[in-house]
């Protein structure tokens, strides 16, 4: 194991995997233009793999406030909705052609987002999620009752359009953007300053870093992003209502994700709403009814024994007992990571 | 050096704060003169702690007014105070607790000119110069990549004594810079903060329970009890006022208290 480890890390084949996965998944449509007897990538497979990039840009995109600036949000599928009504409404109502009409989603979102978060952002803790909860819920009614505009509860039809292998390369584009982004940002002043929002606010905002600007900006990202995701949604789906769209599940769905992945690592994400996806809809399908009681287990067993989720149980190794048999028996800390003499 | 006909580099005019009925602090007046180390002495919730976050802008003041270099901060925020060459360590220690000693000091950095668009990207070279002089000077360059919330508490005490010079502040308020700190340390933090005094002219101002150490240091002290100014004057005057041994009831003789209310 320790080889393997060293090789590992000699030949940086991390990277190498991450380009081969991602580079299998830019050829899997191909396949259905192969010629065979049978059909090799079915569109119901592509249609899978699209849900499963906008969860993973969804879960990094909650990560943002949620996992690197500490700010737990309950209510994050309130961007998912407006970017889905925004974009819908203006193509079905106002004929716009899709592209402009999903910049337009992302916009309203974003404009929604510095105007709850001027407020929801002064709350801490646990009154911030349940505000942002109740934005959620109060978002689902007023798009319920505005009918003229939105259609109400009777929901919207957008022009529809099939064509599964365009949304699978624009939602998996956009997921390796979001991760990108979210990856480069971690490592500017400004990403360090949201984890020292996390870690100590009052401290961060004394040591000169203007919390609530920061806040409000990466708030206003996070639901920009979350809602292009809305809008390719609703395209894709042809049909939203605002139970649906603005789904108090979908909020938890990327928490779990993000929890069981690494609150606050780049990563994380990516790897929990995959893991996620794939045991929800290939394993826990074939339960049936159980699936809910399996989804619950997997929660309270991520709490329990990988508190910090997979990269941050890998990244932090003397943390956990996972951690600290991962670090033993198969990849030991790097360089200048040992534990000094230290009082606990 | 008590400044006379100088202006005061810090100063609070009537300083009032409130908490429901209870007056923590009433009709405190108040300067630091540049260049000075002066003490702030007063018994266990006397509104020491409250005073500096008042100065430091954590808290609203409740009335009067507190000027910073000639302008008004009253109604600043303390990022905005941090800027502009106050910088402060807290009583209960604040450092970030998961990130590195180093990545602790280059998110305190120096603010002047700093634009929205500059913080997009990773800490400069400079910046990372004066973290690792300062982690020297502290003691911290062995643990430099340690996890903060690894070190010892005294460590943890001189890390955030460090985040609070990494900007180059004028004026630095020390709350309890000695307490929970083995002798050893306690000479270091005093040899440190008489070397910045004396050598870059920064200007302290420390909250202390260790008289000792305040004796040593501080050419002026001023004395709170029940959040108002009880006393002022040099350490040797201070220790004779018989008004400030009342307070105490003599407690200051045990040599240093650790927690206050």
């Amino acid at each position: 194991m320790r080889a393997l480890a060293q090789i590992w890390q000699r030949h940086d084949l991390g990277k190498w995997i991450i380009g081969l996965i991602i580079l299998l998944l830019l050829a899997l449509p191909l396949l259905q233009y192969i010629p065979s007897e049978e059909t090799l990538v079915t569109n119901l497979l592509l249609f899978s793999f699209t849900q499963m990039f906008m969860l993973v840009t969804l879960a990094s995109n909650w990560n943002l406030t949620g996992g690197f600036t500490g700010y737990v949000d309950f209510g994050h599928a309130v961007f998912f909705g407006l970017g889905a009504y925004g974009t819908g409404i203006v193509m079905a109502k106002a004929g716009w052609p899709f592209v402009p009409a999903l910049v337009v989603g992302a916009i309203v979102s974003a404009v929604f987002a510095l105007l709850i978060g001027g407020a929801t952002l002064r709350l801490k803790g646990p009154y911030f999620s349940i505000a942002m909860l109740g934005t959620l819920v109060a978002m689902r009614e007023i798009v319920r009752v505005s009918r003229p505009l939105t259609g109400g509860g009777a929901g919207l039809t957008l022009p529809p359009y099939l064509n599964r292998p365009l949304f699978y390369y624009i939602t998996l584009v956009l997921a390796i953007l979001v991760v990108l982004f979210i990856r480069w940002l971690r490592q500017t002043e400004f990403g360090a300053s949201l984890i020292a929002i996390r870690e100590d606010e009052v401290g961060a905002e004394m040591r000169g870093i203007n919390t609530t600007r920061h806040k409000i900006t990466i708030f206003i990202i996070a639901a920009f992003s979350s809602g292009i995701v809305g809008g390719l949604w609703a395209y894709q789906n042809t049909f939203i209502d605002p139970d649906i769209v603005f789904l108090p599940a979908r909020t938890v769905e990327m928490v779990m994700m993000t929890m069981l992945g690494g609150l606050g690592t780049v990563a994380g994400p990516v790897i929990g709403a995959a893991t996620i996806y794939w045991l929800r809809d290939v394993v826990w399908a074939n339960f049936l009814d159980y699936h809910l009681i399996m989804q619950g287990l997997l929660l309270i067993l991520i709490v329990l024994f990988v508190p910090e989720g997979i990269m941050g149980t890998l990244g932090d190794r003397s943390g956990t007992t996972v951690g600290r048999l991962w670090g033993k028996y198969i990849s030991p800390a790097r360089e200048g990571t040992t534990q000094a003499e230290v009082n606990p | 050096m008590t400044g006379n006909g100088q202006q005061p580099l810090l100063e609070g005019r009537g300083v009032s704060k409130y908490f429901g009925g209870l007056a923590a602090l009433s009709d405190v007046d108040f300067a630091v003169y540049s260049g000075e180390v002066m003490g702030l002495i007063g018994p266990n919730g006397s509104g020491k702690t409250t005073l500096f976050d008042c100065l430091s802008r954590v808290q609203e003041i409740s009335d009067g007014q507190v000027f910073f270099k000639g302008k008004e901060i009253t109604n600043k925020k303390s990022y905005q105070v941090a800027h502009m060459g106050l910088a402060r360590t807290f009583q209960v220690i604040r450092v970030y607790r998961k990130m590195t000693v180093l990545d602790n000091m280059l998110l305190s950095r120096q603010w002047g000119g700093q634009g929205m668009l500059q913080i997009f990207r990773p800490s400069q070279q400079r910046t990372k110069k004066r973290a690792h002089e300062l982690a020297k000077f502290l003691l911290l360059d062995h643990v430099i990549d340690e996890k903060a919330g690894n070190l010892s508490g005294g460590q943890q005490r001189l890390l955030e004594i460090g985040m609070a010079l990494m900007p180059n502040p004028d004026l630095i308020l020390l709350d309890e810079a000695t307490s929970g700190v083995n002798p050893t340390l306690i000479e270091t933090i005093k040899d440190r903060i008489r070397e910045l005094n004396e050598k870059e002219h920064k200007t302290f101002l420390l909250i202390e329970h260790n008289i000792h150490f305040i004796a040593d240091l501080c050419s002026r002290v001023v004395v709170l009890d029940y959040g108002q100014k009880l006393a002022e004057g040099t350490p040797a005057e201070i220790m004779e006022n018989e008004a400030v041994i009342e307070a105490y009831f003599g407690a200051y003789g045990e040599g240093e208290n650790d927690s206050e209310a």
